[in-house]
């Protein structure tokens, strides 16, 4: 099954590489003072966040696929609940991200360096639940806009907000310098939560925006919501009049 | 089976209506089914007869009315309602990614079956579905017939308390169609209860214990396939040919039986009788002829099939019911 997303794993791995070896090292000679010597390390976590959040939201894609092959309408007649369906669609697509996404973190643990196992150890398993919430979320989208263009332009543009509105490439301080409005955003950004966690777990702790329990927190009102709003989109939108 | 009074309702509707936009494809549908029949849904395409299923199956919900499946209304008990039934779809969904294997094993986990009867089961299904030599093949690599059999194998493997089967023998060849149509009565004995949705009226007539003729999203009529075609005054016909010329009162007599409507001169020696009960009314017409020493040379008799019953009640034939449906289509 996994080897029919061989071209987006292999395509995914050549995207990290290339942002690693060539835009991380080069950006990383440009940064001001206070991150020389570790910006490369604190963009190749953050990196790591972005490459699982943009995993995670292909399952929204399937869903079309899906959908073109009458398997909604299978999938809504089987003997389990509109929320274990949901629930089991994004848990299925966090789990599929993180067997995508596993090498490329372990590079990523060979470049940054491994100080707390606990503390690793603790981050990996809210991202979990981070991939699970961003799966969720995309099935979400999907199935609300019914239609796969809209959904393609939506994504491209909430990929370009919510990776930018976040501290996935740049710390806190650096965005409230910019704007309050813009601090604000990434404050409630899930994609911050995760970076930050992240960071923690691999022992970068400089520039955090919040505690590692508030990032938590963060994440798991992510996953609840786009669960809960799964269930309510899947329950009106497509019980409501079938796919079409 | 429709006169046996101990029998219950499994399946009723009230008032059940979906309506798409301006267009009601179920409209008012009241209908009962009873536990352990095969209840043929007889209708052309567009008659209403899938948004039916997938409103009884709660894949969608009506807009007004509603539908008892088992004990449980499709409104407020969905959950409750498809632990009760299995349906085969009109169009195979086949996970597009998997096997026959992988697609029956997985329908089989997902339905609950334990790890050993689930393999014994879908090993089984696959080879009574003729399908076990192609297991490992690709659903893309499949024909259409053989995406339809594994369909049909999923509800075979779950064998629910409720079966949906939505035009189960499309794309499929004579002697899997028959195959099919076994199966699908082994399972009603085995005490499924089993809705055939089907525009394919010889189906229906053999499959079905009681049949509901549905036209524009309404029910016209629901009775056993031999009450339906009774129901047809002179639905049944037969050619009499005679050694000698008919006289007129050996039609007078023939004319005096009830169940006779009308009779047709096709010849002076050949009559056509058009009539009701036919098994019961030949011998009283082959002893009027030979009381008045009027041998027979033949007798032909042919009875009015379930597409004779759909013209009776919409004044179209099955294909021209469907045509319109295309053409209002087509016109918007």
């Amino acid at each position: 099954m996994f080897l029919r997303y061989k071209f987006l794993i292999v395509m995914r791995a050549i995207w990290f590489i290339a942002q690693v070896s060539f835009f991380g090292l080069i950006v990383s000679r440009l940064v001001v003072f206070e991150l020389k010597g570790i910006y490369f390390q604190y963009y190749v976590a953050g990196i790591i966040i972005m490459m699982l959040y943009s995993v995670s939201v292909f399952i929204g894609y399937d869903i079309f696929e899906e959908a073109e092959h009458g398997v909604f309408e299978y999938l809504l007649s089987l003997p389990v609940s509109r929320k274990e369906l949901v629930l089991g669609r994004s848990i299925g697509g966090g789990i599929r991200s993180f067997i995508f996404v596993g090498p490329l973190i372990a590079i990523a643990l060979a470049i940054v360096g491994v100080t707390q196992i606990m503390n690793l150890v603790i981050a990996l398993s809210a991202l979990f639940l981070f991939a699970f919430g961003a799966s969720g979320m995309s099935i979400t989208i999907a199935v609300a806009l019914k239609s796969g263009d809209r959904f393609d332009i939506l994504m491209g543009v909430l990929n370009a907000l919510i990776i930018r509105l976040s501290t996935v490439m740049y710390p806190q301080v650096f965005i409230e310098d910019a704007s309050n409005v813009y601090a604000g955003i990434a404050n409630f950004n899930p994609v911050t939560f995760a970076s930050d966690l992240f960071r923690w777990g691999v022992g970068i702790e400089q520039y955090l925006t919040m505690t590692p329990l508030l990032a938590i927190l963060g994440i798991v009102a992510f996953f609840f919501v786009f669960t809960f709003v799964g269930v309510t989109v899947y329950e009106r939108r497509l019980e409501g009049g079938g796919w079409k | 089976m429709s006169g046996d009074a101990d029998l219950v309702a499994i399946i009723r509707t009230v008032d059940l209506t979906k309506r798409f936009e301006d267009v009601a494809a179920v409209d008012n549908l009241n209908l009962s089914i009873e536990d352990g029949e095969i209840f043929g849904l007889l209708g052309p395409n567009g008659a209403g007869k899938t948004t039916t299923v997938l409103m009884l199956s709660t894949v969608i919900k009506p807009t007004n009315g509603t539908a008892f499946v088992g004990d449980f209304d499709v409104r407020k008990n969905p959950n409750d309602v498809r632990k009760l039934i299995g349906i085969c779809f009109q169009e195979p969904k086949l996970l597009w990614v998997s096997t026959p294997w992988d697609v029956l094993n997985w329908h089989a986990k997902v339905c609950g079956l334990a790890t050993e009867e689930r393999k014994r089961r879908v090993k089984q299904v696959l080879n009574d579905v003729n399908m076990w030599e192609a297991r490992r093949k690709s659903v893309h690599g499949l024909s259409g017939g053989m995406r339809k059999r594994v369909e049909i194998a999923k509800v075979l493997i779950q064998r629910p308390k409720i079966a949906f089967v939505d035009e189960p023998t499309a794309q499929i060849d004579v002697i899997g169609k028959h195959k099919i149509w076994n199966m699908i009565r082994q399972l009603r004995d085995e005490g499924s209860t089993i809705i055939l949705a089907t525009n394919e009226l010889y189906e229906a007539d053999v499959l079905s214990d009681r049949v509901g003729i549905m036209h524009k999203g309404g029910l016209l009529v629901c009775d056993t396939p031999r009450t339906l075609k009774d129901s047809i005054p002179g639905g049944d016909i037969v050619e009499i040919h005679l050694e000698k010329e008919a006289t007129d009162k050996v039609l007078e007599e023939l004319k005096s039986l009830k169940e006779i409507s009308d009779i047709a001169e096709i010849n002076p020696k050949s009559l056509r009788v058009y009539l009701n009960n036919v098994e019961e009314v030949v011998p009283q017409i082959m002893k009027a002829f030979l009381k008045r020493n009027l041998p027979i040379l033949s007798i032909k008799m042919s009875e009015p099939s379930l597409d004779d019953v759909f013209v009776h009640y919409t004044g179209l034939t099955i294909e021209e019911a469907q045509q319109k449906m295309i053409k209002g289509e087509a016109d918007g």
